[in-house]
């Protein structure tokens, strides 16, 4: 038995001391040297347990995006194969840390929520694969009200959200959180980009009646062409809000009808979209003579699937914008809808492309950070300039993390010129990035802390 | 004047589509006393139907065999299910016909996806119709689609090919007595049974027209079931549970309602709840329901 007086002989004040500071320099030195790793701690579901990181995919399956999220899902997938595996984007985009080997050598696996197109359904089932599924970054959308939603709730849960199809002006203004990146383009850019190539085709003497869809959306999509098509010396007559997923929309047909109106611009999307237009085409409104004039409708945020759905007979002539388009020529295009077209047998949509391009473009910012810290994976993202994902080159800017790239004005064609199935759309334009981008304070709204509250 | 009639007209050709998902609603209702929650996915079932048809043998052909096909649909589903619950609680009626809708919507939506299907109109129901060339009191060039006309015409001659049946043949008047008293019907020797198995039929048949009429404008997916059958509740409830001439009413309130209301989005989109509200409070039956009926 050791008596007291023996181990205040051995274990003197001195030695206390000198083991106390080498014992600190001694755990402190290894974090010292690992990046970053002194400011980590617990963050969402960070640290990640296990060689597996869990990505969350949450995509409307159901409602007036239906046709989106299900093109959505597949890209997800085929970009988790990818990741695993190599291929597709992984060979042409640049600067590019990915080795096609999972994630900081985890092997990547996904979960999948349905937002039914309704934002509190989109929360619950987000919240539910946060803290269920520990997923460590959540993606999705196809409608910007959702989008939202899900942005401040992973925000304050401190989870990355990579925005999936999401045009509103406010998902990267007056509501961006330093938790959320949007890849997509914004319909300022489409206000931007439209309204000149619509004053060189249809004159700038027209008259326009807006029919919006009556949601975060809708309402900046509505803005940024009233204050574009105006800038351009168009008068607009009168803009009437429309609900989500109405299946009529005679009465304001009606109203468009009865007024001096000549240009019909509808701010809706998917379903909403494929409705209203083949109804303004059964009112006679790409027919009707008004002011002198054919009447014209204009769908400023287009994409291949709308276009599918309404019938190339109804879309023939019909301008608006794209994020990207599948017969684009560039490499990393080419790459993507090789692979998409392989596995699913038909092109991919620009809902599709956007989602892909979000799921690598976390990866790769782990990569680059060197950890799945999501402050350091948010740093690696700010300001991240890239080339090789279909839209040339492009910066996530640090101040609203919104994606800059040039934009697309793209035609519908008409039943005689397509070429197939899915060649639906013609590229009649390029904006170029420089033209597209805004200043960052404009639109309001705060990042936000690094690390959630 | 023009703004007016084509408001008007609007108004008309909303009303025809409730008018018709309404009218086989109530008239169930009526003569069953079964508040059928399904009947908004038979009429969906009627699109799908007519969507099939008509794209494999025209559109003719979908206009005679969609509503023989939903005939024979009704009859199953009122001698299958809907007949056990006849003497069961309104409340076990809209659950069992509510999870019906349900199981429908969810089987067409594994046959056709989630997604809209297109639906074209026959080449005799495409495109404008110049309406001034008709009407000399509209100024100037007034144009209104075809198959929307045809909608208004169709509902109309609907309703009144109901009403005759109801009012003026020896079935209409077995049935009518039938809704007063079945018991003392039976006890005279007439199989009242299947009287009623076939207006539960003949409802699937104007849910059926619906489909195939009202299919091209509304497009046709999984969930446009529901989306109809609350707003035509709505109208069967304002009308007065299972008047005929109530839900035709409705209709027309409801229609013109929306129609007229149209730019005033904040309004608009609640007006057909605040009308609902108003009459209800002021007649709890509602406008032409019996008394104590659903008071």
């Amino acid at each position: 038995m050791t008596k007291k007086s023996d181990i205040s002989k051995t274990v003197s004040r001195r030695s206390i001391l000198k083991a106390g500071a080498l014992g600190t320099a001694a755990m402190s030195a290894p974090m010292f040297y690992a990046k970053n790793a002194w400011a980590e701690s617990q963050i969402g579901n960070y640290p990640i347990e296990g060689d597996t990181v869990m990505l969350g995919f949450n995509v409307p399956q159901t409602g007036a995006y239906a046709d989106e999220g299900a093109d959505e899902l597949r890209a997800y997938k085929l970009a988790v194969q990818h990741l695993n595996n190599g291929g597709g984007m992984l060979e042409t985009m640049t600067p590019n840390k990915l080795t096609g080997a999972g994630i900081l050598g985890k092997k990547v696996d996904f979960v999948v929520g349905d937002t039914q197109t309704k934002a509190d359904a989109a929360r619950t089932s987000a919240r539910r694969m946060i803290e269920r599924d520990k997923i460590i970054m959540l993606t999705g959308g196809s409608s910007s009200g959702i989008a939202i939603a899900q942005q401040y709730l992973a925000s304050e849960m401190g989870i990355i959200f990579m925005a999936g199809l999401t045009h509103s002006n406010d998902t990267t203004g007056k509501d961006k959180r330093r938790y959320g990146f949007r890849h997509f383009f914004n319909a300022e850019m489409t206000g931007i980009a439209l309204s000149p190539i619509l004053a060189d085709t249809y004159g700038k003497d027209r008259r326009a009646f807006h029919l919006t869809a009556d949601y975060s959306w809708g309402h900046t999509q509505h803005d940024a062409m009233k204050r574009g098509t105006e800038a351009q010396g168009w008068t607009t007559v009168n803009n009437l809000m429309t609900p989500v997923g109405g299946p009529d929309f005679s009465q304001y047909l009606t109203a468009v009808l009865a007024s001096d109106a000549d240009v019909l611009v509808l701010n809706h999307y998917g379903k909403d979209m494929v409705n209203s237009l083949t109804q303004a085409v059964e009112f006679g409104m790409r027919e009707l003579q008004k002011n002198g004039k054919t009447m014209e409708v204009v769908v400023p945020l287009f994409s291949r699937l709308m276009a599918q759905g309404a019938g190339s007979s109804a879309i023939q002539g019909v301008l608006g914008t794209t994020n990207w388009n599948w017969t684009l020529q560039d490499a990393g295009s080419k790459a993507f809808v090789e692979a998409f077209q392989a596995e699913y047998g038909f092109p991919p949509s620009m809902a599709a492309h956007t989602c892909y391009c979000q799921t690598l473009l976390y990866a790769n910012a782990c990569e680059v950070a060197g950890t799945f810290y999501p402050p350091e994976v948010i740093k690696a993202l700010e300001g991240f300039e890239f080339d090789g994902m279909g839209n040339g080159p492009t910066l996530y800017r640090a101040e609203d993390h919104q994606c800059f790239k040039d934009i697309l004005v793209v035609k519908g064609k008409s039943p005689t010129d397509k070429t197939g199935e899915f060649d639906l759309l013609e590229i009649v334009g390029t904006t170029p990035r420089d033209v597209v981008t805004y200043d960052a304070s404009i639109f309001g709204g705060e990042l936000g802390p690094y690390e959630p509250v | 004047m023009n703004n007016f009639f084509l408001q008007t007209l609007t108004g008309l050709q909303i009303s025809a589509l409730y008018m018709l998902i309404a009218l086989g609603l109530t008239l169930v209702f009526g003569t069953l006393g079964v508040v059928n929650f399904a009947h908004g996915a038979l009429f969906m079932l009627g699109a799908y139907f007519a969507v099939e048809i008509a794209s494999q043998f025209g559109f003719e052909v979908a206009i005679v065999a969609v509503p023989i096909l939903l005939f024979i649909v009704g009859v199953a589903l009122e001698r299958g299910l809907i007949r056990h619950f006849y003497e069961r609680s309104h409340t076990d009626q809209i659950l069992v016909t509510f999870g019906l809708a349900i199981v429908i919507g969810e089987v067409l939506k594994t046959i056709y996806g989630a997604n809209n299907i297109p639906f074209a109109k026959p080449t005799w129901g495409t495109g404008i119709l110049r309406l001034d060339e008709y009407l000399p009191f509209l100024d100037g060039a007034v144009y209104y689609p075809k198959w929307r006309l045809i909608l208004v015409v169709v509902s109309f001659s609907t309703v009144a090919a109901l009403f005759i049946l109801l009012q003026f043949t020896k079935f209409g008047l077995i049935v009518r007595a039938g809704m007063r008293d079945s018991q003392m019907i039976a006890f005279l020797g007439v199989n009242i049974t299947r009287r009623f198995t076939i207006v539960f039929g003949i409802g699937s048949i104007i849910a059926a027209i619906a489909g195939i009429f009202g299919g091209p404008i509304t497009q046709v997916e999984p969930e446009l079931g529901m989306k109809l059958l609350i707003p035509s509740f709505l109208v069967v409830v304002v009308g007065g549970m299972g008047s005929l001439p109530g839900a035709v009413l409705a209709s027309l309130i409801f229609g013109m309602a929306i129609s007229f209301t149209a730019e005033y989005a904040p309004i608009q989109q609640i007006i057909i709840y605040l009308i609902a509200v108003v009459i209800l409070l002021v007649r709890p039956r509602g406008l032409m329901g019996k008394k104590g009926l659903m008071e």
